[in-house]
Formats: structure tokens, sequence, C-alpha cells
């Protein structure tokens, strides 16, 4: 793998039970990431974006294929490794339901800061400087059932980089949220990718997530069908 | 990260108001109950102690060796002097005093009862026992009265003899020749107590030991310690003084007021069974209640739980934060019920519990009918520790469970 090279996917495959038979979500799938890289997988619903973004997420395993992050062979890590992997070099935006509910946006931004044991007083103040970043300066202490869909992908955003990740996952991130959100928050991902650097990975069939990534992959019965450089 | 553990566990069962504050409820119930059942039980059982110890036992008592067992008059102590000598400066100790104690016969105008003769110093038996509170006709026995004789009231009635009216007590002397004295009543004892009021017969002991040819000798040195914690180091300590004088192994047995009557030994082995049992259900309480509760906060959480995982909570911490919610939530339900209890059970501590009506058979059982609750530290600390160990093994499972979670199938639970 080379340096720029973030993440390498090799003949991947997962299968789902179903009845007498097992359904190939994901079929000998190839895919690779650089480092920086803003990359959008599209397909339709089935298509098999949510379950690879779940395998190279470490929240699911391949039945078949071999699978390197930051030169880390994460298939071969424990369950306790691969939680303590996620913690250190990825962050998640999903589709719903991403904050936890009895916390507030500070809070729930500090949260996986305090997993990786930090100060208190360091955590909050990263925590008070994502979410000055992705514009809820003065929400700080609202709780997610205080805020907008829109608002709450924006903390999810904010913790998800507060940590510094290596790679940004987001599943389905403007599923929830009506189409000025939707921009809003792709554009606030994209700005934030080419200031700090940081890679994203995002699967999604919504257009303006299309229209923001510099790579964008189609997927289709869980296969990759193209890639293009946008 | 303990800290976050709390506060999530303690904001996630606030989120339920109705939920969290029925299982409080009932919890509260539970241990308020089962905080005064204990107290009642460590109080009942102390008074018991007391009534026993007091009412004539003492907390230690010294005779020939052998004479517990034997009960026979001839395994008496002919000398007591280093026994005196050793209590006199020795710590803890209130009072002491000697007796002569034999069974024997008692007869009067036709009538006649077995008896247990019991010879006492007046003054310092006054000082041991309760028998001098226990007098309920006529007075207690005066220095020089030589033929007085108090006998319980029961006895009294089956000999059919009052105040003033004469007893022959006979009773067999060391060389086992019978010898009969004949004695006036001056009281009667009440006590309550089966053995004291149905066979004591009391009379000075100058008058036993001539009745019954001992000489300056007795049976039994009853000794009346501070408290009952001091009574293991009274008997050690005295056996080490009549060791040092090799006179214990010889001539003296020590005994604790628990190896003088099995009874007594019984209940206290019995009360510590009956608090293991309240311990049980105080866990089982805690369980039934909390196990509901948390099952259904985390099935109602599978996602967050879910979350938690994928954002790199390890399985260990998933099992940590379902254990510290359980602990909080039965630390609310378990403070509320043991405060609940606790000022129950220094209330009636304080003015009693009054069971006459049902328990008076238990006086023969040295148990007053009227119960003083006792809350102690050890009866505080094992109720608390039962209920926070009800509430370890009630999060075990929903922790398990919720610790084993597939982050990406939960996550897809709606």
């Amino acid at each position: 793998m080379s340096d720029d090279m973030l993440l390498q996917a090799t003949d991947v495959c997962k299968y789902y039970h179903s009845g007498d038979s097992d359904m190939a979500a994901l079929d000998h799938v190839d895919f690779q990431l650089k480092k920086g890289d803003f990359t959008v997988l599209s397909g339709r619903s089935g298509s098999g974006k949510t379950t690879l973004l779940n395998m190279i997420g470490l929240l699911d395993t391949p039945d078949v294929g071999s699978l390197d992050i930051a030169g880390e062979d994460v298939l071969a890590l424990s369950a306790a490794k691969r939680a303590d992997f996620r913690l250190q070099r990825i962050g998640f935006v999903f589709q719903a339901y991403n904050l936890i509910r009895v916390l507030s946006a500070r809070e729930n931004v500090a949260y996986v800061l305090q997993l990786r044991g930090m100060a208190k007083k360091e955590r909050l103040d990263i925590a008070d400087h994502w979410l000055s970043e992705v514009g809820l300066k003065g929400l700080e202490h609202r709780r997610p059932d205080q805020l907008s869909g829109g608002q709450q992908q924006r903390v999810a955003v904010a913790r998800a980089l507060a940590s510094q990740p290596v790679l940004v996952l987001a599943d389905e991130p403007t599923a929830n949220l009506d189409s000025q959100h939707g921009e809003s928050l792709m554009n606030l991902m994209r700005d934030l990718n080419e200031r700090c650097g940081m890679t994203f990975l995002i699967a999604s069939h919504d257009p303006v997530a299309m229209a923001a990534a510099k790579q964008c992959v189609h997927m289709e019965d869980g296969n990759i069908v193209s890639s293009d450089i946008v | 990260m303990f800290r976050i553990y709390m506060r999530l566990g303690l904001r996630n069962l606030l989120l339920y108001p109705m939920r969290t504050g029925l299982t409080v409820l009932g919890l509260a119930i539970g241990i308020a109950a089962l905080t005064f059942l204990s107290a009642m039980n460590d109080g009942w059982l102390q008074n018991m102690k007391v009534n026993f110890v007091l009412t004539q036992m003492g907390h230690v008592q010294v005779h020939a060796k052998g004479f517990e067992a034997s009960r026979r008059i001839g395994d008496y102590m002919h000398d007591t002097s280093e026994v005196d000598k050793a209590l006199q400066n020795m710590p803890h100790i209130q009072a002491w005093t000697h007796r002569i104690r034999v069974s024997g016969l008692a007869s009067a105008a036709g009538a006649n009862a077995s008896v247990l003769v019991s010879g006492i110093e007046s003054d310092n038996e006054k000082k041991v026992s309760r028998l001098y509170d226990f007098v309920q006709q006529g007075k207690w026995l005066q220095e020089g009265d030589k033929r007085g004789v108090l006998l319980g009231d029961v006895l009294a009635d089956r000999l059919s003899v009052g105040l003033g009216d004469k007893v022959v007590l006979m009773a067999a002397s060391p060389a086992g020749d019978i010898a009969s004295e004949v004695f006036r009543v001056r009281g009667l004892i009440h006590s309550g107590v089966m053995d004291v009021d149905n066979l004591l017969a009391l009379v000075p002991i100058s008058m036993a030991q001539h009745w019954l040819g001992l000489g300056e000798g007795v049976t039994d040195v009853v000794i009346r310690a501070d408290a009952f914690t001091s009574v293991d180091g009274i008997v050690n300590n005295l056996k080490q003084i009549l060791d040092s004088k090799r006179l214990d192994s010889k001539q003296f047995e020590v005994l604790r007021w628990q190896e003088i009557d099995p009874m007594a030994e019984q209940w206290t082995i019995f009360a510590g069974v009956y608090t293991w049992i309240v311990l049980l259900v105080v866990i089982i309480v805690v369980l039934a209640e909390v196990l509901n509760t948390m099952l259904m906060s985390m099935y109602d959480r599978v996602r967050e739980f879910g979350l938690m995982a994928a954002l790199g909570t390890g399985q260990k911490q998933l099992f940590a934060m379902v254990v510290c919610e359980t602990l909080v939530l039965v630390a609310m339900g378990g403070v509320l019920g043991f405060v609940l209890g606790a000022a129950a059970s220094l209330y009636f501590g304080a003015y009693g519990l009054d069971l006459s009506q049902y328990a008076t058979a238990f006086s023969f059982m040295y148990m007053s009918p009227i119960v003083y609750p006792e809350l102690t530290f050890n009866g505080c600390a094992r109720i608390l520790i039962a209920a926070m160990l009800g509430a370890v093994l009630a999060g075990l499972y929903p922790a398990w469970k919720a610790s084993r979670l597939n982050p990406a199938a939960a996550m897809r639970e709606v």
C-alpha cells in the first residue's frame, strides 16, 4: 500500500441468510481510498453502500476478503481493539438517531474525547471549538430534542471531527434533512475536508451529496460498477 | 469515566420519570420494611441477651472444673480467693457475686415441688442480676435474716404458701446425705421466665453453706460485664491469670453466657440465620424490582448502545455503564427506603413497639413483649450492601446483553 493510500479493501464479500439461500450484500468488492479524499458511495437502496461502510467502519465483519486501514490489517483485531480503532481513527455521522439523547450537544461532542481519556477542560474547549466550526455556537447546552434535524447532524459532524480521525464515515447524512440543510451540511463537510485535510467517505444517493464529491463510486447489487473523479 | 457513567445512568432514569418513580417507590417500600425488620430482629436479640444475662445468668461464670456439666454439689469451689483477687483489678467488670446452686425438693403443707435452690449474697446479687427488681410481693432478703427465702410465684402457688409461711427445702450435701432446712417465705418473685418463676428459691448464701456443709465454698462466681463486647476479653484475661497461677486447668472453668445455656446459643445462631434470610429477601426484592426495569430500559435503547459501541465505547465500558445505571436506580430507592426504615426503627427504638397482646408467651425465652428495634451499624451496612449486591446482580444480565450488541445490527433497530 502506497504512502498516500489510506484504505484498501480487497475481495470483500458479505452474505445475509434469507430463507434457504444466501444473499450477497457485497460481492467481491475491491475498493481504495486515498488520504484527503472526499468520496461519495452512491447507488439505490440495497445496493450495498451501507454494508460496505459498516465493514470499513468495523461495525460489521466481512465473510471473505481483507481490509487495511492506515496500514493496519483491521480484520485481525479483537473486538476490544476494533472498538479502540474506531475510537482513535474513525469518525461517524449516521443517518438518524445520531446523538446520545441525554447528553447536551457539547457533551455529545466531548463524549468521544472522554473515552480517549482527555482532561475535562481540554475536551470541552475542543467541543466548543468544533461546535463553533459547524455553526452551533450558543447551542452547546441544548439536548438533541431541543435541536432541529439539521442541527443534530451538525453536532454529529462536530463529534466526528473533534477527535481528529484519519477517516470520517457518513451514512446518508442528508437523508432526514430538507434540501437547504442538506446542501449546507455537505458544504460544511467539504469545507472541513479542504481546510483540515480529513478523508471523508459518504454513502448517499442524494444528488446534493454527489455534487459535493471529489470522487463518486457507484454501487449496484453489491458490486462497484463505476468510479469517477469529479 | 465513572462520572460519565453515573451521569448517563441518572439522566436515562429521569427520562422515564413514571417508570423510574414506580421502581424507586417499590424498592423504597421493600428496603424500608426490611430495614425495620432487621432492626426488630437485632433489638429482639439484644433484648433477649440482656434479659438472659441479667435475669440471673451473668455475662461470665466461674465454676469448679466440670460443675456445669455435672451440676453435682460435690463439684464446688472450696476457695475462690484467687478468682476474687483477679476480678478486683480487672477492667470492664461492673460487679460480681458468689452463689450456691443446687437442685432439691421443697415441701410445705403437704405439697412438694422440685426446686432450684440458689444461695445468694443479697447485696452483691442486686448489682449483678435483676432478681431484686422481680420481687412482686414481700421484700428482698435482708442481711442477717438466715431463714428467709424468696420463691418464684408459680412455685409458691404449687406449694400453696404465701408470705410468712414455712417451707422445708431438701437437697443432697456433697457427701450424698439428704439435708433439710426450714425457711420462712419473705417474698415472691415474678420474672416471666419459666425457670425462675417455677423453680427458683433464693436463700442467704451463708445459710446454704451451713446447711449443705460447704464451709466457705460456693458453686458459682457470677460476673456482670460492662458490655457484651467485653465478655471475650474478660474470659481470656481471667483464664490467663488463673493459668499463670496453675489453677485454671486443674480447678476452674470459666464460661461465657452462651456456654452456660445452650438455648441462648441456639437463639444466637437462629438470629444469625434469620439475618441471612432477611438479606436474601433484600436481594430478591431488589432483583425483582430492578431487573424488569433495566431490561425494558435496555431494549428501549438498543440503538443508543449501538451508537455508543460504534463511537468506540468498549464492551467493558458498556457493561459498566449499565451496571452503574442499575446502581443509581437502586441507590435512589435504597436510600429512600433505608431512611424510612431507619426513621421507623429509631422511633420505635425510643418508644417501643408493644406486642404484649401477642407475645407474652415468648417471655419464657427471655423476650420482653415490648420490642425496641435496634439500628446497629452492622445491621445498616448489611442491608445496604445486600441492596447493592442485588443491584449488581440485577444489572448483570442487561449489562451483558448491551455489551454484546453488534453495533451495525443494533443501529438498524427502530
